[in-house]
């Protein structure tokens, strides 16, 4: 017994050493660097939500609220409250992810105080095709959800892009990445409505 | 028989042009393809290359006479995925929009053939200084051959280098570059020219 036990140390002791010490070195590394890592993800919300509803001042009212994305799967997001200069309520701002062409895309999604109008979106993260899919950072998609109805989204192929309705013109040659921003859209903005009336009335 | 110690400006020059890692060897492919979209991506993911590859020799040099034959894949694996775990936490920490640009490529330099074979072929065999100088040519060659692609893939999509505007203003940019069929028709184009140049015919 002994005699294997000392066979196997004898075969992993660089192994089990290394382990440790290049698992202390990561673990120093991250202690050093992650509240700045932190900060970045902070900052980076703050200029997106920043760009939606402009100088305002945000506070996160609600934490981990679940969004039932369907198919049985469930997202966690936090709502952010603005404020306006003057101190009415601007609007409030929250994640939403869904399924992209290529993998899962991240977004801000602002809504107005009265929870009837949208204020518009900004991609956290997306990976959709250079060129075709990554266009829904663009203008051109982007605009039309600005002061859209907070209803139920459709995507047409064929349509007037300024009309702004419930309508919303998929961008040529990315119908999937489209779609996919207003599935986004569909799936969170009656949920998130529900749930911010629900603190609004505590 | 002793063996004859490799020249310090051979072994540098190997991995610029004789045994270039993308044009000789074809590894690292798929950061190769992946990152080269615009020159800044494909520098970032260089210095990331040079980095851990500078660090995986000396540890895997310092620790060859240690090493168990049946292990040392898993120990080259074990110093990689460290310096490789740092170099992501480095750009989330202090470049996060590359870092994002990036995405998955960063941590995925941990199976890059590159590192590996450098570990196998050069490290685990030669001492400390040997091992830099093979680190650092590699490095630098894997590093001009992405720019190089990277530069050719922003010029044609964009008529850019750098983000800075270098093409006329009648040039109409070829999104086709962005996407992977540019990578592929660039590379095939780059590697066709090598072989013509050094004659190679089969």
């Amino acid at each position: 017994m002994l005699k294997a036990i000392k066979h196997y140390i004898e075969q992993s002791w660089l192994l089990i050493v290394s382990s440790f010490a290049f698992g202390l070195l990561i673990a120093i590394t991250n202690a050093a660097w992650q509240p700045r890592i932190e900060q970045n993800k902070i900052n980076k919300l703050n200029n997106l939500m920043n760009e939606l509803i402009p100088n305002a001042k945000y506070e996160c009212i609600m934490t981990d609220v679940q969004v039932d994305l369907g198919k049985g799967k469930i997202a966690k997001s936090n709502v952010y409250k603005a404020t306006a200069p003057d101190g009415n309520s601007a609007g409030f701002c929250f994640g939403a992810q869904g399924a992209g062409f290529a993998d899962k895309i991240e977004l801000v999604i602002a809504v107005d105080a009265a929870l009837e109008k949208i204020k518009g979106y900004s991609v956290l993260s997306s990976n959709e095709t250079p060129g075709f899919g990554d266009r829904i950072v663009g203008d051109y998609f982007r605009h039309q959800f600005i002061n859209a109805p907070m209803t139920n989204l459709s995507l047409t192929k064929k349509g007037d892009d300024k009309i702004i309705d419930n309508n919303i013109v998929a961008i040529s040659g990315a119908t999937v990445s489209s779609t996919a921003v207003v599935n986004i859209f569909n799936n969170y903005l009656d949920q998130m409505k529900k749930k911010i009336n629900e603190k609004k009335a505590e | 028989m002793e063996n004859k110690a490799p020249s310090i400006s051979k072994v540098f020059a190997a991995g610029l042009w004789q045994e270039n890692p993308v044009l000789r060897l074809l590894l690292g492919m798929c950061p190769t393809l992946a990152v080269t979209t615009a020159v800044k991506p494909a520098l970032t993911m260089g210095l990331s290359v040079i980095f851990v590859l500078f660090c995986s020799n000396i540890v895997v040099s310092l620790m060859r006479n240690l090493l168990k034959p049946h292990l040392r894949i898993l120990m080259f694996t074990l110093a990689i995925a460290t310096f490789v775990t740092i170099a992501d936490l480095f750009l989330r920490a202090f470049q996060p929009e590359m870092s994002a640009v990036l995405g998955p490529y960063v941590p995925l330099i941990i199976v890059n053939c590159i590192i590996i074979c450098r570990a196998e072929a050069c490290a685990s065999k030669n001492g400390l200084f040997i091992s830099i100088i093979d680190a650092i040519g590699m490095g630098i060659g894997f590093t001009v051959v992405l720019c190089i692609l990277g530069g050719i893939r922003e010029l044609l999509a964009t008529g850019m280098i750098f983000e800075i505007k270098v093409m006329p203003s009648f040039f109409v940019p070829w999104a086709a570059m962005r996407m992977p069929v540019g990578a592929f028709i660039t590379l095939g184009l780059i590697l066709g020219l090598v072989n013509f140049v050094t004659g190679k015919k089969t």
